[in-house]
């Protein structure tokens, strides 16, 4: 790391991924770019975690704040948004393992892996928000 | 890479120095671990909070103080805090350089020491408290 950036200007530095400007876009690198914006979505959205299990150890006032807040329009949109990435995330990761084995690197299936990860993905927050809307 | 039989280097010596001569294993090993137990825990873990949905506050934290959701809870929360430190350790290294990158890796571990104490800690005191 130090001795590749060490010196500015004297050589050109190293290019930085992902190299967009240089190859069209495919829809395995769509979805890898979503994996990592998914991945960085649940980054912040563990704060929300952390936020639930402070206010419940605390006191039911202070759980009443957090509730205010999940149970409000914004709230139920940045659940969602996060339920969307914990389950695209989650099906991304599987695609990875598949590969990682071996298999499915072949150019229809690796197509068809990465629409089953969009689809999957969305599929799946649809189907626990509508089990979450039931039984609430 | 196979083991080249004319070759008079050992099986080893001939691969030596092909790869990266940093850490990267480690890192790549960790991610693996950790997203293999994040597969399941994370199920769970959408399967407890629609448990909690019809529940009122006291009645919610009866339930994580159990001993089952509890453990289960805090291997779901260091799983995926040290696979999320590690995912964004990769990402910064990919997008930034110099001595912000530096400064990067710093926050970044940092941050997710901090959350994990905080998840930690409140999900025990939920079970003690």
């Amino acid at each position: 790391m130090t001795t590749t950036d060490a010196a500015p200007g004297k050589r050109r530095p190293r290019p930085l991924s992902p190299h967009l400007g240089i190859y069209k876009l495919t829809m395995t690198m769509a979805m890898s770019i979503a994996h990592r914006i998914s991945g960085a979505a649940l980054y912040v959205g563990v704060l929300l975690l952390a936020w639930f299990l402070i206010a419940a150890s605390s006191d039911a006032a202070t759980f009443g704040v957090f509730s205010a807040f999940i149970e409000s329009f914004i709230g139920r949109l940045v659940l969602f948004v996060f339920t969307w990435a914990l389950f695209h995330h989650l099906i991304g990761g599987i695609r990875h393992f598949i590969w990682d084995s071996g298999y499915g690197m072949d150019a229809p299936l690796r197509d068809q892996l990465a629409w089953a990860t969009l689809i999957g993905g969305f599929a799946l927050t649809i189907v626990v928000w509508a089990i979450g809307y039931a039984v609430r | 890479m196979a083991d080249n039989p004319d070759d008079l280097r050992t099986a080893l010596g001939q691969v030596r120095f092909l790869g990266s001569a940093r850490n990267g294993t480690a890192e790549a090993r960790l991610i693996h671990i950790t997203s293999l137990a994040l597969i399941p825990l994370t199920l769970y873990f959408v399967w407890l909070v629609l448990d909690l949905l019809h529940m009122d506050y006291n009645g919610a934290r009866a339930e994580l103080g159990h001993p089952f959701p509890t453990i289960l809870l805090l291997a779901f929360i260091l799983s995926g805090i040290v696979h999320m430190e590690v995912g964004m350790r990769s990402i910064i290294v990919d997008y930034i350089r110099g001595h912000a990158r530096a400064w990067a890796l710093v926050v970044n571990t940092c941050f997710a020491a901090l959350l994990a104490l905080a998840c930690v800690y409140a999900t025990l005191r939920i079970g003690f408290t």
